[in-house]
């Protein structure tokens, strides 16, 4: 198998507001969309014709794909205009397709050892793994290595083995898709009349983002695996510890305390006295003023936090203009989704463009819509719509 | 203006000059044709562009040839004028980029001596001149021709029977790439980068003798060398990823382009350039030169530098310039060039360093020849720009003058803060007018049924206004002029009626009250108004028929967010319209003729 064809087309709703301006696959984690980990993972699988199916704000793809040659892959879009479904996302790759490939959703990550074991499935066949939250996805029914049927986020799971979303698939499977909105409908409608869909289950990395703090948990474990590299200018008096990454032009000043896992991208601009704690993500251009504290948190391009910030187990989307003395404290905390309650422990979520005047006191769970405005010495909670006042 | 490409190695010359060629359009490309030699010489060439010539062309055999895209200066697009071209024997191959000022009394000279002429091309004396001095040193017959030719040029010479290319250049850009038993020469970098990234910048008055395993680089007859140097950018980054327009990716790389850019600038802890000149208390008047799109970033440069550095500065156009009868010897100088090879400019810089001005050049391309006059140089990271129609080359010398303000700014810590912040925040804010690419599509949409508009905008938002028109009128052939809003009722009051839109662009800043005043004169004229302003902004939303908003910025910097917006109008009207975006007709990206 020497093609894949990625599912890059998708909104990712309930990741609101992180999913207004950019697709799911380009949420960045670690310092890379998701995206890049995929195709990464593929192209050290020896997969370099790869087919990326882009939809939704894809502009924002081809801005960081290009042509794929930066990634040591070849990369073809092709567009679909509607999301209506992964059957019809694929439907797209038709014209492009070789007489076997592999199918992998552009917004889910991966390891490469787990493609390698998956690449020995003759096609048609399916990824499927045990989870705890089987109710989330696609519950499989396997009998001896054999798919029986498919149910899409049943009430009540029969197993906890669940569709990965990553299928190897023959040209054949596009006499199935067409009159179908989603993969596994077309899987059913293929197991019915008597083909044979074969199982394979992996106890590799596969991780999904489907709640905003998903994100937190995808950055811990990416961050684990990254290259510690020491780039722009670390002034004497400032500690770096463990596995940590600095980017080119990024100046850490005297007396910051860094302990990795932490990535830093280029350009920006850390310290007197700032202390960044582990799993912390940090994009470039950002700016962090002295004595500010951050821990497991996910900070994006642009961003401009203030002196004495206290931000835990937060997502701070780019372009945030963060005055002095915000506090943005973890607990576990019921954050509302589509009419669904979550209890999970988290700090802010604050959408790109948002800017907080002085002291301002995020409640634990809230989530903030973009190029919201918040003035000072303000108590933030709850859910708030993109483009918010608060006075 | 033209390009040229050569190649000697071990591998079939003919793919290699074809695809260099092709990387080569935006330089010119109303015909093509390439020479290779076995033997003999095989030149094929023709009016059209580089795909079409593909297309036709038989397999000429060789591991040697040179290669031409051309931009008629002398004679019009035809087969015949088309390059290569040939001495009486047909033995000597030339391709040339630049103009002979001699050419007609060389010509007659060499007319007398027998020699038979077929094309109206200035560059057809070049290979007779060499036919005439060659007795065996394909080098040294170079050398003694050039001694006879007044002009700017940048050759190569292909000879049969030399296993050797012959380049030189003077006033037009040549660079040499190096490869593993072979060897690139073109007129840009993006030409080789699909073969090899280490490139050696030829200087004006070389002379290069290239075989497959040696470069023998003279001036005026001795042997010198010349650094290499190696590439950053990766052939992907001239490629469309995705796009169906460069034009379109490079608008929406800006983003990146500013952050690369403050990254490189702001956070540095080496300074970028010793820029002693700005420093210079003394320095009372500045002067800003430049042309096309370059020229309006030197507009902004003057609100920009006198706002923030406090000292009086004169933007003037680098061809008007030339013939100005004052140089204000001894002042500064900042020239903005994005090739770094634009002719007019560098003619400017000359005379300017001619009476002892201090020049600092702002220039998108490392070894131009503008780096190589001026007495500093600050380079801008936009990468290659392959559209014809400069965006995100501009996006980036707009940084370039930011950065050189701020960093002589005479302005209060309080403000400096403020807009060193602002800055770091400029590539969301770009971002954000990006995102709302639907919105500006629909205005396009609008705008692509007239077929005149004015863009009118006062104090810095003036020459955002002249950008504006400037990019509609290239791409999408609408007549568009920009204005400054105080001065419609001059003159242009007289053509405004429902068929004419006016663009208006509104700053929030001690503009803003006489825009709305100029707004309301528009449209009581009947003209339609297309109002760019900051978001929130519901006054606007009340007098203009549509409205694209951009993020709030500080008014010093909305230039940035504005030309963005703009530019994206520019390529969807033009879209709109079917147009050739990439390509405009009769336009070339660097012009390296006066």
């Amino acid at each position: 198998m020497k093609q894949a064809i990625i599912l890059a087309a998708g909104e990712g709703q309930r990741l609101r507001p992180f999913t207004v301006a950019k697709p799911k696959a380009m949420l960045s984690v670690a310092d890379k969309p998701i995206l890049q980990y995929m195709v990464e993972s593929l192209a050290q699988n020896g997969i370099r014709n790869i087919v990326l199916v882009v939809g939704y704000r894809r502009e924002q793809i081809f801005d960081y794909m290009g042509s794929g040659e930066q990634f040591g892959v070849d990369l073809t879009y092709v567009t679909q205009e509607r999301q209506s479904g992964t059957a019809q996302a694929l439907a797209q790759a038709k014209a492009v397709a070789e007489k076997e490939f592999l199918v992998l959703p552009g917004d889910n990550l991966i390891a490469a050892d787990t493609i390698a074991h998956f690449l020995t499935m003759k096609p048609e066949a399916v990824l499927v793994k045990r989870v705890d939250n089987p109710s989330r996805y696609g519950v499989v029914t396997i009998d001896k290595g054999v798919v029986k049927g498919i149910e899409e986020k049943p009430k009540e799971a029969t197993s906890n083995v669940v569709s990965t979303g990553i299928y190897a698939f023959s040209k054949q499977i596009f006499n199935f898709i067409e009159s179908e909105l989603d993969i596994p409908d077309a899987l059913n409608k293929m197991i019915a009349q008597g083909k044979r869909l074969n199982a394979r289950q992996t106890d590799g990395t596969w991780l999904d983002v489907v709640y905003p703090w998903d994100i937190l948990t995808l950055n811990d474990a990416l961050l684990r695996q990254i290259q510690a590299n020491l780039g722009g200018t670390i002034e004497a008096d400032a500690s770096v510890r463990g596995l940590v990454s600095v980017g080119k032009d990024t100046v850490i000043r005297s007396n910051s305390y860094i302990v990795g896992p932490v990535v830093i991208g280029e350009g920006c601009d850390i310290g007197p006295s700032v202390c960044i704690l582990p799993a912390t993500s940090i994009g470039n251009n950002v700016v962090i003023s002295p004595f500010s504290d951050i821990k497991n948190s996910v900070i994006g391009n642009d961003v401009n936090i203030g002196p004495g910030c206290i931000i835990q187990d937060s997502v701070i989307d780019k372009g945030c203009i963060i005055n002095g003395h915000f506090t943005a404290c973890s607990s576990q905390t019921e954050v509302k989704v589509d009419d669904e309650h979550h209890l999970v422990n988290v700090g802010a979520m604050l959408g790109e463009g948002c800017n907080l005047g002085n002291s301002v006191v995020a409640q634990p769970g809230v989530i903030v819509g973009n190029y919201s405005q918040v003035q000072p010495l303000k108590l933030i909670s709850g859910r708030l719509p993109d483009r918010s006042l608060v006075f | 203006m033209c390009g040229i490409v050569g190649y000697i190695g071990e591998r079939q010359a003919q793919p290699i000059l074809l695809t260099s060629l092709g990387k080569l359009e935006y330089r010119g490309y109303d015909s093509c044709g390439i020479a290779v030699a076995a033997g003999n010489i095989k030149v094929h060439k023709d009016a059209g562009r580089v795909g079409e010539l593909t297309k036709v062309i038989p397999q000429l055999g060789g591991t040697v040839g040179i290669g031409h895209t051309r931009w008629a200066t002398h004679g019009e697009p035809s087969q015949v004028n088309a390059h290569p071209h040939l001495d009486c024997s047909g033995r000597i191959a030339v391709v040339h980029n630049g103009i002979i000022n001699n050419f007609l009394l060389l010509k007659q000279q060499l007319i007398a001596e027998g020699h038979n002429f077929v094309s109206e091309t200035d560059t057809e004396i070049i290979p007779h001149l060499i036919e005439k001095y060659y007795d065996g040193d394909l080098g040294k017959a170079v050398e003694t021709a050039l001694c006879d030719v007044e002009g700017s040029y940048a050759i190569i010479v292909l000879a049969a029977g030399e296993s050797k290319l012959v380049v030189a250049r003077k006033d037009s850009p040549l660079i040499i790439g190096l490869g593993d038993r072979e060897n690139f020469i073109a007129s840009d970098v993006p030409a080789i980068l699909d073969y090899t990234n280490r490139v050696i910048y030829l200087e004006d008055g070389d002379v290069g003798v290239i075989t497959l395993d040696s470069i023998k680089i003279r001036q005026e007859g001795v042997e010198v060398a010349r650094e290499e140097h190696k590439i950053l950018w990766s052939a992907e980054e001239a490629q469309k990823g995705g796009y169906e327009h460069f034009m379109l990716k490079e608008i929406h790389e800006q983003p990146k382009v500013i952050r690369n850019t403050i990254g490189e600038y702001v956070s540095a802890a080496e300074p970028v350039a010793d820029l002693a000149i700005m420093a210079d208390t003394n320095l009372e008047g500045m002067l800003i030169l430049a042309c096309g799109t370059s020229y309006h970033a030197a507009l902004v440069g003057k609100y920009i530098v006198e706002d923030l550095v406090g000292i009086l500065v004169r933007a003037e156009l680098a061809s008007e310039f030339n013939y100005y009868p004052q140089t204000l010897a001894g002042t500064g100088a900042i020239v903005i060039t994005q090739s770094g090879e634009t002719a007019d400019t560098l003619k400017a810089m000359k005379r300017l360093k001619g009476v002892g001005c201090r020049v600092i050049a702002i220039t998108n391309v490392v070894g131009s020849s503008a780096s190589r006059i001026a007495d500093h140089t600050v380079y801008t990271r936009a990468g290659p720009e392959i559209s014809v129609a400069a965006t995100k080359s501009f996006m980036a010398q707009l940084m370039a003058l930011y950065w050189l303000a701020l960093s002589y700014s005479r302005i209060d810590t309080r403000r400096l803060d403020s807009l060193t912040m602002g800055l770091r925040q400029l590539p969301s804010k770009v971002q954000q007018v990006l995102d709302n690419g639907d919105r500006i599509k629909e205005c396009a949409k609008y705008l692509s049924r007239y077929e005149n508009a004015f863009f009118t905008g006062r104090g810095i938002s003036f020459p955002v206004a002249l950008e504006g028109a400037l990019k509609l009128k290239e791409i999408s052939y609408i007549h568009a002029e920009g204005y400054a809003a105080g001065e419609l009722k001059h003159g242009p009051f007289a053509l405004l009626d429902k068929n004419t839109p006016v663009i208006a662009i509104v700053a929030q800043d001690n503009t803003y009250e006489a825009m709305l005043t100029n707004i309301k004169e528009v449209k009581a004229r009947g003209s339609p108004v297309v109002a760019l302003a900051e978001e929130g902004n519901e006054t606007i939303r009340e007098l203009a028929d549509s409205v694209i908003t951009v993020p709030p910025v500080d008014a010093i910097f909305s230039p940035v967010v504005n030309t963005v917006a703009l530019q994206l109008l520019a390529y969807y009207t033009a879209k709109q319209r079917g147009c050739p975006i990439d390509f405009p007709r009769n336009l070339a990206k660097s012009v390296t003729v006066e």
